[in-house]
């Protein structure tokens, strides 16, 4: 079962936090138990998205070894309608942390990669958590790495973009085949979507291309733009075809069938 | 019956032969003093030793050339990503495998890779060597980890 998550790009702007907080809210929705965690220490947004800006920890007091997991979760769940529960462990905004995030050395990276591996003791073996979502900075960066060494699953968010579609090849060869991580594909923001010819010419040069798995197709939706990430579309807009998509893709998930 | 029973005699002799040669058991006149079925479960169980050496010799080699250019003891080794990314195939696979257990025996980290205890016992080995892991004995058993004070 595919329990951790990672959920990385190439290039920045692939969509990678709204399609985490978004996933991870749909699995809440379905009643599960799921966290979402901001990994992006450079440029943290999940406390923006979600609106939880006075955190007591933040995750990188986490990765610091200053607290346990249990003081950074934030509880959600009243967001989320149903049984299901929804947490976040968000990245510290302030540009102190920020500067403190990127000046760590290799020995402190190792340990990080040892706090996140041992989440799966905390908090998927004895608080019973379903899913982890980790939401990464794109390209190759320690605390991305790091998470992905550490996950079950890793989810690439992709655009048509030639510069992104080149250095995803790339990272799908060189990363994390190198980790011999289980891999699938979100192509995202894709025009003219909609048309079900359209979806499989599309599905079969993903496969042509990256030789992986495709969780899904996400079309370039003007809503999910103009809503600036204030809604958690399984939640606050359940008719909306993005929000289908995102079932189909934790149905996936779920039943392990990406292809 | 005879000819058969000559057959399995030269056969035992053989295999006390080569284990002589491998530093293994040595059975002395084994068809005065055991009965033919212990004979073959001894035989079974040499075989088995003697595979387990073989394919430790062939991973080995295969790897040499890899091993011998990564084999350097570094002044301030660390088990991070990047020095992950940057191992021999067979290596990562098996560092990789020590991070996820924190610590462990070879045996458990073969349950891991799929690979043969002997090549783990061996990898692992080589990863102490490079100072990137410790180990330590309990009893007959060999704890291999990725050094505490070092990760802080």
């Amino acid at each position: 079962m595919n329990r951790i998550i990672a959920v990385h790009s190439y290039k920045g702007g692939t969509g990678k936090t709204l399609l985490s907080v978004n996933l991870a809210a749909t699995f809440a929705k379905n009643g599960r138990k799921v966290c979402v965690f901001d990994l992006d220490f450079r440029a943290p947004s999940l406390f923006a998205i979600l609106k939880a800006e006075n955190a007591e920890y933040w995750c990188n007091d986490y990765l610091n070894n200053v607290v346990e997991i249990d003081k950074v979760l934030v509880n959600l769940s009243s967001r989320v309608s149903g049984n299901g529960k929804f947490y976040a462990a968000l990245a510290n905004p302030a540009t102190e942390a920020m500067r403190d995030m990127s000046s760590k050395d290799r020995k402190w990276e190792m340990r990080a990669l040892g706090r996140l591996l041992a989440l799966r003791e905390s908090l998927l073996k004895e608080e019973k958590f379903d899913y982890l979502f980790f939401d990464t900075s794109p390209g190759l960066q320690y605390s991305s790495i790091n998470a992905i060494v550490a996950s079950d699953l890793v989810i690439v968010a992709t655009t048509g973009d030639r510069s992104d579609v080149d250095g995803t090849k790339r990272m799908l060869q060189e990363l994390y085949n190198l980790f011999e991580k289980k891999t699938v594909l979100v192509l995202n923001k894709v025009l003219d979507a909609s048309a079900t010819a359209r979806k499989a010419e599309m599905s079969a040069k993903v496969k042509d291309v990256y030789q992986v798995p495709m969780l899904g197709i996400v079309p370039c939706f003007c809503e999910v733009l103009r809503a600036e990430g204030n809604f958690l579309f399984p939640q606050d807009k359940p008719d909306h075809p993005f929000t289908k998509v995102l079932s189909e893709m934790a149905r996936k998930i779920e039943n392990d069938e990406a292809n | 019956m005879y000819c058969a029973f000559v057959i399995l005699n030269k056969h035992v002799k053989e295999i006390v032969d080569v284990q002589n040669k491998f530093g293994g058991l040595v059975i002395r006149d084994p068809m005065s003093t055991r009965r033919p079925i212990s004979i073959l479960e001894k035989i079974e169980e040499s075989l088995e030793r003697l595979n387990e050496k073989m394919e430790v010799i062939i991973e080995i080699q295969k790897n040499s050339a890899d091993s011998q250019r990564s084999a350097v003891a570094l002044p301030d080794a660390s088990l991070d990503v990047m020095t992950l990314l940057s191992m021999p195939d067979h290596l990562r696979k098996t560092a990789m495998a020590i991070c996820r257990c924190g610590k462990a025996t070879a045996d458990e980290i073969a349950g891991q890779t799929n690979r043969a205890r002997a090549v783990e016992s061996a990898y692992l080995n080589q990863l102490v060597l490079m100072s990137y892991l410790k180990k330590e004995r309990k009893g007959r058993k060999a704890y291999f980890f990725v050094d505490n004070e070092t990760r802080s």
